[in-house]
């Protein structure tokens, strides 16, 4: 690796090598004229001959030069001075306007302006005391993620393409100063100007339209960057692998999250209703589910979004007709109708009037509102699901008849700050979409009687004598520790606090809903769940006294990213 | 050969050879000084230092660092020279010594200078 000469303090030399030459004519033109001065006679107030001094010829050419004029001194000019000094105030003010005209010209120069701000960028990275994100792109996905951290006092360092993008930064309002660089960022000179090798980057982010430019970024982060976690978005099925091999520790398809959060919704809604509550702010257990009827649906649109919604649709038994203007590809299990979705004669032809729900999921937010529409004055009934593709339409997709708005951008965000922001329910999530509807509705009941209709909270405990200093008091007095102990009140009631272990996690073994008497050892963390009290009664039960900042940062790589003061206990939702 | 380098050359080599033209002669002596001489020196010498803001060369920064020495030299002893001619009483011997080796000093910057720039050039032949 080639270590680049810094930039700080590159850019002053290279405006100057841009104004040689005007300085040089300065210099030259004042030389002259000064010269010029010291070697004309002019006659003083007593006849005699006088010569000007360097001193004097300076000072007269100074403010000559600069217009200031103060006058004919020491004594009234001869004629021979005085056609002397006419030639020097052309000259000099010429040359000025020359300088000064080639200074403005440098310093608007886009390139000497990309070079300036790139530096201003490295100097406010190398200036970052605490662990931050480097997130490449900054589109709907990045603007939420980078909203979202902002709020939690997380820095972050935004790499995008566009420069347009980059100068939103700044109008975009966000809570902390973000170092932005415009630059292509599968450009491995630009990810380390922005911080990539920096001792305190907390993990790369790489959120770009393109699946190409983020597995490019994988992989630069994953050679230079050995040991940071790296979430990459990936749309299309076959960049997965490569993206994997190139070393992601995340990949998340917004199209599959989408599809499979319906099909959860179809096949196990008690599951949906508790990913709702732990994932959305101020969700409850008593939310009711939202009922997406099996049946017949029609997909509208042949691209990545239907193809991933088509194929969990079709593992449920749902019977699957497609809208397209582009044939389709011969694929089994589905029936095709080929035609504008947008046209109300060709959705009829699908059987828009006796569907039970449709999905409008072009890439175009216009075909996608007028499918909408259409099928809503077609079958008043029909359940339809919008696919919204700017973020700036939003207000006119929420007056659509659609009752359900995907916007892939959010989605993508929403999976991300899942991703780094509590990892422990990530996990938690992705392995209960595996289990039943009987498992999710007996974990549902369970919420419900701990948690009421109080707004649900996760958080996570991690098992060490410093995080937790009551439970290993217990362990001295000869007592072992169990998930019950840890959900016990301090104070000698011995009062269980209402809180549902949803996760526990020991090195790279998890046990989802571990049994109250499992054994804790340290180094464990568990995730909870229950009512923001319960979450305080633990934390006061289990730590009586502050802990130190670090507590657990080497538990959790993630979590040491998150330089929250209460490391031990994170709120996730 | 281009004319920029030629010019770079001159102006280096042109600010030692007025260097030395002023200070050679009787140190203490004003009479074998000068002053259009020290005058033309700093004036080439500025240029100098102009001429090698944003050198590329990899002496570039070296260069540049000894030409900014011999630009201070030579206007400190042209200012502390103006500032004796306008005593009203004459000079004194020490103090124009002094001059003269301020301008001596700064003779030994633009030495280097000239030396950096032929070791420049013996490189690139090679």
């Amino acid at each position: 690796m080639t270590a680049d000469p810094p930039q700080a303090g590159r850019s002053i030399f290279i405006l100057l090598r841009r104004l040689r030459r005007p300085l040089v004519a300065l210099i030259v033109v004042y030389a002259i004229a000064i010269l010029g001065f010291t070697l004309i006679s002019g006659v003083d107030t007593a006849g005699r001959r006088w010569q000007m001094s360097f001193l004097h010829a300076f000072y007269f050419v100074s403010f000559l030069g600069t217009t200031i004029g103060l006058g004919e001194i020491p004594y009234p000019f001869s004629d021979a001075q005085r056609l002397w000094a006419t030639a020097s105030i052309y000259g000099t003010v010429i040359s000025w306007l020359y300088a000064i005209g080639a200074l403005f010209s440098a310093l608007q120069d886009p390139n000497f302006r990309r070079i300036v701000h790139e530096s201003g960028t490295e100097r406010a990275v190398r200036r970052l005391r605490v662990p931050f994100y480097l997130l490449c792109g900054y589109d709907d996905a990045g603007y939420r993620v980078a909203r979202e951290l902002a709020e939690d006092g997380t820095p972050l360092v935004v790499v995008d393409a566009e420069s347009a993008r980059v100068d939103r930064i700044d109008v975009d309002d966000l809570q902390v100063e973000v170092p932005a660089v415009a630059g292509d960022a599968s450009d491995p000179k630009i990810l380390t100007l922005a911080g990539l090798t920096h001792p305190l980057c907390a993990g790369v982010l790489a959120l770009t339209g393109s699946d190409f430019v983020n597995t490019k970024i994988v992989l630069t982060a994953r050679l230079l960057a050995p040991n940071l976690p790296i979430v990459s978005a990936g749309h299309d099925h076959a960049w997965h692998p490569r993206m994997a091999a190139a070393g992601a520790d995340h990949i998340i398809n917004p199209f599959d999250t989408f599809a499979e959060r319906v099909a959860l919704a179809l096949r196990t809604p008690s599951l949906h209703v508790i990913y709702e509550a732990l994932t959305t702010q101020a969700g409850t257990a008593m939310d009711e589910p939202i009922h997406l009827p099996m049946g017949h649906w029609i997909l509208c649109g042949s691209d990545l979004f239907t193809r991933a919604l088509r194929r969990q649709l079709l593992a449920l038994d749902i019977k699957v007709t497609l809208v397209d203007t582009k044939a389709e590809d011969g694929s089994t299990g589905s029936t095709c109708v080929q035609g504008d979705p947008t046209d109300p004669a060709v959705l009829r032809l699908a059987g828009v009037e006796d569907a039970n729900a449709l999905i409008a999921g072009t890439d175009v937010d216009v075909d996608n509102l007028t499918i909408s529409l259409a099928a809503r004055s077609a079958n008043k009934q029909i359940f339809i699901i919008a696919r919204q593709i700017q973020r700036r339409n939003s207000s006119v997709f929420r007056a659509s008849p659609a009752d359900l708005v995907t916007l892939s951008g959010y989605v993508v965000a929403s999976e991300v700050l899942r991703a780094i922001r509590a990892p422990l329910l990530w996990s938690f999530l992705r392995r209960a979409r595996d289990e039943d509807e009987g498992w999710a509705a007996s974990l549902l009941t369970q919420l419900r009687e701990v948690a009421g209709d109080e707004v649900l909270e996760t958080w996570s405990i991690s098992v060490s004598p410093a995080a937790t200093p009551t439970a290993y008091a217990h362990v001295e007095r000869g007592g072992s520790i169990d998930l019950q102990r840890l959900m016990t009140r301090d104070g000698g009631s011995g009062d269980a606090i209402p809180a549902v272990p949803l996760m526990l996690r020991h090195g790279h073994d998890r046990h989802l809903l571990p049994p109250l008497d499992t054994p804790i050892q340290e180094g464990s963390e568990v995730l909870f769940c229950g009512a923001a009290r319960s979450r305080a009664i633990m934390r006061h039960a289990t730590t009586v006294h502050d802990i130190p900042l670090a507590a657990n940062v080497s538990n959790n790589r993630h979590a040491a990213a998150m330089h929250s003061p209460k490391a031990d206990i994170k709120s996730h939702t | 050969m281009s004319l920029e380098r030629v010019f770079f050359a001159f102006v280096i080599v042109l600010a030692l050879t007025l260097n030395i033209g002023f200070t050679v002669g009787d140190i203490s002596d004003p009479t074998h000084h000068n002053v259009y001489e020290l005058y033309a020196a700093i004036v080439v010498s500025l240029i100098a230092t102009v001429m090698k803001f944003g050198d590329r060369s990899p002496l570039g920064s070296t260069m540049l660092a000894t030409s900014l020495v011999a630009d201070v030299q030579l206007i400190a002893a042209a200012t502390l020279w103006g500032y004796l001619a306008t005593q009203t009483v004459s000079a004194d011997t020490a103090d124009f010594v002094t001059v003269i080796s301020l301008a001596i000093g700064a003779l030994i910057a633009n030495v280097v200078s000239v030396v950096l720039l032929v070791i420049e050039v013996a490189s690139l032949r090679r």
